[in-house]
C-alpha cells in the first residue's frame, strides 16, 4: 500500500490575464491517500493550499475530457491516473500544448474542437430524401452501430493533439480527433456525403497525406481508440481512389 | 527578424507546400515516398550483405562481384563494370524521387524547427523520437549518398583489392564510417514506419523488436566488413594489383 507516502508536485503556473506574470514551476506537497488520482490531488491542493490554481474537470471518470494534461511527459487525463503508478512519488504537470492556455493548467479544448468541427463538417448530413422528420428511421445493421459506436468513445480531451509532432509543427493539419470523426461518419449509412466530398475535406497535406504515421495518438489516446488502423484504412482507401 | 526567411523564400516554400497539398499530389507523394523508400531499404539490406562476403575470404568476394557484374554471359567470367554504373544511376535517380518528395516533411520554418524541438522535450514518445532520428539521418545521407553514388558511376573499381585500396589507401573509410550507422538506421526505423503506416502490419511490438535486432546486426555487419578491408589494405603493396583467383 502506498498510504503515508509524501508526494512532491510540480505544477505549471502562468496566467495570461495578470499582466505582469510569467510562466513558472512552482512545487507543491501533498500526502499520498489510498486509491489517489492525480485529480483528486489536484483538488485538495486547490481546497488545502492554493485556491488559486487553474485546472478543468467535469466528471472525474473519464468520460468528459475536461481534465486532460501532461503528467510526467505523457499527454493523458488527471481522473485516471493514479498517483501509485509513480514509484518516486515525484510528479510533474503541464498544460496540454497545442491550446489556447486559459491560465495553468486549463486550455481551451472547446474552443479548438468547434473550429474542427465547423472546418470538417463533423455532423450527420442526412440523405436529400431523407429530410421529414415525421419518418421513421430505417433499422440500423447491429454491427455497424458497433463500428459507429466504436468511434463516437472518443470524448475530444485533446490528447492525440498535443501528442502530435505533426501537429504542432502544421497547425493546419486536421489530426486524429479530425480523422477518426470523419471515419466515424464515413461509416454511417444514414449520411449523405460520398467518399469523394470526404476526400475534399481529408484526402490532402492537411489530412491523411500530411499524417506521418508518429502514433503519438495511439500511445497516448486515454480513451484506447484505434487511431493506427483507422488512419491507415482512410489512407489506403484515399490512395486506392486518387490515382 | 534575422532568423526569418526572405518573403521571396516563404513564396516559394508556401508554394511547394501548396504543390503538394492538391490531394492527386498528396496521394501520389505519400505512395511514391512510401515506395521509393521500401525499394531502397530494402536494396540497403542486400548490399550490406553483397558487400560482407569479404568476411568469406578474398576468393567469395570476387566471385560475388563477378556474378553481379553479368560475369555468365561473358566468356572469361569477368563482369562488366558497366552493368555497376547503370545500376548507380538508377538508385540515384530512386534517392533523388525519395529526396524530393521526403523533404516535404522537413521543418521549412524555424518556427517548425522550434516546435519540433519543444514537442520532443515535453512529451516523452519513443516513435516520434525515432522520426527525430530519421529526420537527422535523412539530413546527413541527403550529402554523403551522392558522394558515395558518383564514385560509383565515375569510377566502380571492385574488387577485394581494389576496394581494399579505396576503404584503406584513398581514405573512403571515413565516409563509409558515416554512411553505414546514418543508413541503417535511416532505413530500418523507415521499413518500420512504412509497415505500419500502410497498416500492413499490425504486431507493432514485435516489429519493433525485429527492428532493434536488425538495426544492431546490420551495423555489426557492416563494421566487421569494413575493418576487413581496412586489414586488406594495409598489407598491399603499392602499385596496387586487381586480385586474380587461381
Amino acid at each position: 500500500m502506498t498510504q503515508g507516502r509524501t508526494l512532491t508536485f510540480n505544477i505549471f503556473r502562468y496566467d495570461p490575464q495578470e499582466a505582469n506574470d510569467k510562466p513558472k514551476m512552482v512545487q507543491y506537497q501533498i500526502a499520498e491517500t489510498p486509491g489517489m488520482t492525480v485529480f483528486i490531488a489536484l483538488n485538495k491542493l486547490r481546497e488545502e493550499q492554493d485556491t488559486s490554481l487553474q485546472f478543468d474537470f467535469v466528471c472525474r471518470a473519464g468520460i468528459c475530457g475536461s481534465c486532460a494534461m501532461v503528467i510526467n511527459g505523457f499527454p493523458t487525463l488527471a481522473c485516471r491516473t493514479l498517483t501509485a503508478k509513480y514509484p518516486k512519488g515525484e510528479i510533474t504537470l503541464m498544460p496540454l500544448p497545442g491550446f489556447e492556455l486559459i491560465g495553468d493548467l486549463s486550455v481551451n479544448t472547446g474552443k479548438f474542437m468547434r473550429e474542427l468541427a465547423e472546418r470538417l463538417q463533423l455532423w450527420l448530413h442526412p440523405k436529400s430524401d431523407d429530410i421529414d422528420v415525421h419518418r421513421l428511421e430505417d433499422p440500423m445493421d447491429p454491427e455497424e452501430a458497433a463500428r459507429l459506436y466504436e468511434l463516437e468513445r472518443c470524448v475530444e480531451c485533446g490528447v492525440c493533439v498535443s501528442a502530435c509532432a505533426t501537429k504542432q509543427m502544421r497547425d493546419t493539419f486536421v489530426g486524429a480527433v479530425g480523422m477518426m470523426k470523419i471515419a466515424r461518419f464515413e461509416m454511417d449509412s444514414r449520411d449523405g456525403r460520398t467518399a469523394e466530398d470526404f476526400y475534399h475535406v481529408i484526402g490532402n497535406q492537411d489530412g491523411v497525406f500530411g499524417c506521418m504515421t508518429l502514433l503519438g495518438c495511439q500511445d497516448n489516446c486515454p480513451k484506447d481508440l484505434p487511431h493506427m488502423q483507422q488512419i491507415a484504412y482512410l489512407r489506403r482507401k484515399m490512395a486506392m481512389t486518387l490515382v | 527578424m534575422a532568423n526569418n526567411p526572405s518573403p521571396a523564400k516563404v513564396d516559394l516554400i508556401a508554394s511547394a507546400v501548396k504543390g503538394f497539398s492538391h490531394p492527386i499530389w498528396a496521394a501520389r507523394a505519400d505512395r511514391l515516398q512510401s515506395a521509393s523508400g521500401v525499394l531502397l531499404g530494402l536494396f540497403i539490406i542486400m548490399h550490406l550483405h553483397f558487400e560482407s562476403s569479404i568476411l568469406l575470404g578474398k576468393e567469395t568476394f570476387y566471385r560475388v562481384v563477378q556474378l553481379l557484374e553479368g560475369g555468365m554471359f561473358n566468356s572469361t567470367g569477368h563482369g562488366y563494370p558497366i552493368v555497376t554504373k547503370v545500376f548507380s544511376v538508377f538508385i540515384l535517380l530512386v534517392v533523388i524521387t525519395h529526396a524530393v518528395v521526403a523533404l516535404r516533411r522537413f521543418p521549412a520554418q524555424i518556427g517548425q524547427w522550434h516546435a519540433l524541438r519543444g514537442h520532443l522535450k515535453g512529451i516523452r514518445h519513443k516513435d516520434t523520437h525515432a522520426w527525430f532520428w530519421q529526420l537527422i539521418t535523412g539530413f546527413i545521407l541527403f550529402f554523403l549518398v551522392p558522394v558515395h553514388l558518383f564514385t560509383m558511376i565515375l569510377n566502380p573499381e571492385i574488387g577485394p583489392n581494389l576496394s581494399a585500396e579505396r576503404v584503406y589507401l584513398d581514405n573512403v573509410w571515413v565516409l563509409y564510417a558515416l554512411l553505414l550507422p546514418a543508413v541503417v538506421v535511416h532505413a530500418l526505423i523507415g521499413l518500420y514506419r512504412v509497415a505500419i503506416k500502410w497498416g500492413l502490419v499490425s504486431q507493432r511490438k514485435v516489429l519493433r523488436q525485429v527492428v532493434k535486432v536488425l538495426i544492431v546486426y546490420l551495423l555489426c555487419l557492416g563494421i566487421a566488413s569494413l575493418v576487413a578491408y581496412i586489414l586488406i589494405g594495409t598489407e598491399l603493396t603499392i602499385p596496387v594489383q586487381p586480385f586474380s583467383p587461381h
